[in-house]
């Protein structure tokens, strides 16, 4: 209620401002108050929005623990190798399938290697990957997607492409392709990428297909602007919003899709730890050592779970339509 | 007399290739305007006025859409003859466009000044803090007050007349010799309309800018043309001088809608004439004269051959009528 309140206020000043501006249209003589007196109004009004902002986004409450989760993530990929004096490969044949204790805060897997160092690097790989397959797949999708919007016959030829991608199930794809390619990091990034770019292409050729039809679109036409202009200048911003949105689902969902395919053996080779991997690694000692499978997996979620929420509270901040249809719900 | 020829439209023919086939929006047009010049181009909603306006720029897809027949002479060149890259400088630079609706003809993402600056750049090899001063003084041009703080605007903060201002404004940035304005004071209020139209006209006398103004409202015509060309189906049915034009109009269509103008000093009681009929779709062309299925004077010869556009003896009024003959005599009995 209190954010409503401030909201209408804010919107008052905006039509008095409004409104002092359009008598001084209608009689075209410069305006009265002084640029100083401008320059306070403005900054005061500038401050408001500001608040309103994060209010709005204080208020949201999936934004502000994807966010705070994310935060995690990023800290914990980011300092893997200090947080954990340790080595992920170091054997420690003596202290096989240890649980959890004060030497192995998580206890030890089947060869005898500290869980907690290989769950922080799995972390780690799995939001690299994560973070690389979502910008490249959105800068692929995005370029297919603009031109496809823009220029007619290109249409049928990439979206049918895209379609065609569409139509396989995205781990049966990825795995066919990491069986051609060879399992490795960088071949891995690059079957998740091809996996998600038709999902993004489809959106953003859909944004533009409604932008392009702008009078806008036409009137920078007749002012000479040249086609790829029009594209990146025009267009592209219209579509940068769900782009952000739908990169940030793509991250969540190519984690996990990384991981299943690490699980299945078809994604990055063994000894380098990922969650898929480890997760792979504990099946085998499920009964005795659950922890091989319980941690591993717990960050999973934690990871995917902070990816979608924060995506889902980015989509209510940038889109006005979702935030009104939430409101009502 | 009209001055020296800057744009000389002849036999101007555009085809849009449909699925129901080709049709022309535009079939035959032929008109000037010349170096200083406002000429107003009227007639009803799907007349090709429009179509005519963006048929100079050549506007429409080339590719899938549209062709062109005729000539459109600019000065020394022929613009139905360029290449693309040729036409590109020549729209926003030499030519400009203003459109109809100024409240979705800026980019929303933008800000005003960037917009200007922008086709600045386009067109000229101009730094970007020259052309964001210029852009500045472009909106003190059109009379937007507190330029400075505008351009760092978007276009949402500002009322309708202010952004048709900031369409002339980037109209204007490369001091084009020809500006159309197609329909430019449709979507505003009446005051509104007057200033736009008044800056329009200043515009003109100041920069020596021609205008190509199209309109449907003949009341603007008579306010800020000097010579006017009616357009039916996608030809010229009249053309002269606005004096001559208003005075005596010799086109069945001319009249019918001079008459259905309201008059302040009309009578209350009677029913405002109209144009009986409607324009017909684009497929459906009648042989014979166009307007003959709506034209009062209509006769057989009308309704099986088409009059050609001629000059009436002895005036500068060119018309596209068999009687047209006959009509001058009348009205001058009347």
């Amino acid at each position: 209620m209190t954010s409503l309140t401030s909201l209408d206020s804010a919107t008052s000043l905006d039509a008095a401002e409004d409104a002092a501006e359009n008598s001084a249209d209608s009689i075209t003589t410069a305006d009265e108050r002084s640029p100083a007196e401008l320059a306070a109004g403005r900054l005061r009004l500038r401050r408001e929005n500001r608040r309103l902002f994060v209010r709005r986004f204080l208020a949201n409450k999936s934004a502000v623990i994807g966010s705070a989760l994310l935060l995690l993530v990023a800290v914990v990929s980011l300092l893997a190798p200090w947080l954990t004096g340790r080595d992920p490969y170091a054997l420690e044949v003596a202290d096989r399938l240890k649980p959890p204790g004060a030497e192995y805060p998580l206890g030890t897997d089947n060869f005898g290697r500290d869980l907690l160092t290989r769950v922080l690097y799995g972390t780690r790989m799995s939001a690299e990957i994560g973070f690389v397959v979502a910008l490249s797949s959105s800068l692929l999708g995005l370029v297919v997607g603009l031109y496809a919007g823009y220029v007619k016959w290109l249409d049928q030829i990439l979206m049918r492409v895209m379609d065609g991608l569409f139509a396989f199930p995205a781990i049966l794809l990825a795995i066919a392709m990491m069986a051609a390619l060879g399992p490795s990091v960088g071949n891995l990034m690059i079957c998740l990428t091809i996996v998600f770019v038709p999902s993004i292409a489809r959106l953003v050729r859909s944004s533009t297909l409604v932008a392009k039809e702008q009078t806008y679109v036409e009137a920078m036409h007749a002012l000479g602007a040249s086609h790829n202009r029009i594209v990146w200048k025009h267009l592209m911003p219209a579509a940068l919003s769900p782009l952000i949105v739908q990169g940030s689902f793509v991250f969540a969902e190519a984690i996990i899709v990384e991981a299943a395919l690490s699980f299945l053996g078809a994604g990055i080779p063994a000894p380098t730890p990922s969650l898929g991997n480890l997760l792979s690694d504990g099946k085998l000692f499920i009964y005795n050592s659950s922890w091989m499978t319980i941690f591993p997996g717990l960050a999973l979620v934690v990871v995917v779970l902070a990816m979608n929420l924060f995506g889902d509270g980015l989509r209510d901040l940038l889109d006005p339509h979702a935030r009104r249809a939430g409101k009502k719900r | 007399m009209t001055a020296e020829p800057l744009l000389q439209i002849r036999e101007l023919k555009t085809y849009f290739h449909t699925e129901r086939g080709r049709v022309s929006p535009v079939d035959g047009v032929s008109l000037e305007v010349g170096k200083g010049e406002i000429v107003g181009i009227v007639g009803e909603s799907g007349c090709g006025k429009s179509a005519t306006a963006q048929s100079v720029l050549r506007l429409f897809d080339e590719k899938r859409l549209a062709s062109y027949e005729g000539e459109i002479r600019y000065g020394e060149r022929d613009l139905l003859r360029l290449t693309p890259k040729q036409m590109r400088s020549v729209r926003g630079n030499e030519i400009s466009m203003i459109f109809q609706d100024p409240l979705s003809s800026l980019n929303p993402v933008h800000t005003i000044g960037d917009q200007i600056v922008e086709t600045l750049r386009l067109h000229q090899s101009i730094g970007r803090r020259e052309a964001a001063k210029k852009a500045v003084e472009l909106l003190r041009l059109t009379g937007i007050p507190a330029p400075e703080r505008r351009a760092r605007e978007y276009p949402h903060q500002l009322s309708g007349g202010m952004r048709q201002r900031v369409m002339i404004a980037i109209a204007l940035a490369c001091q084009p010799q020809l500006l159309i304005a197609d329909e430019p004071t449709t979507a505003l209020d009446v005051t509104i309309q007057a200033q736009i139209l008044e800056l329009i006209q200043d515009l003109n006398r100041r920069l020596g800018m021609s205008v190509m103004l199209i309109t449907h409202d003949l009341g603007v015509v008579a306010e800020t043309c000097s010579r006017v060309v009616v357009m039916y189906l996608g030809q010229v049915v009249e053309s002269g001088s606005v004096r001559d034009l208003f005075r005596k109009p010799l086109h069945p269509y001319t009249i019918g809608l001079m008459r259905s103008v309201p008059r302040l000093d009309g009578d209350r009681q009677r029913e405002l004439p109209a144009v009986p009929g409607s324009v017909p779709p684009l497929h459906q062309i009648p042989s014979g004269c166009r307007f003959a299925p709506r034209c009062p004077y209509a006769d057989d010869k009308c309704r099986s051959s088409q009059p050609e556009l001629a000059a009436l003896p002895g005036t500068d009024t060119q018309v596209r009528c068999w009687h047209a003959g006959r009509i001058a005599g009348w009205e001058a009995a009347q």
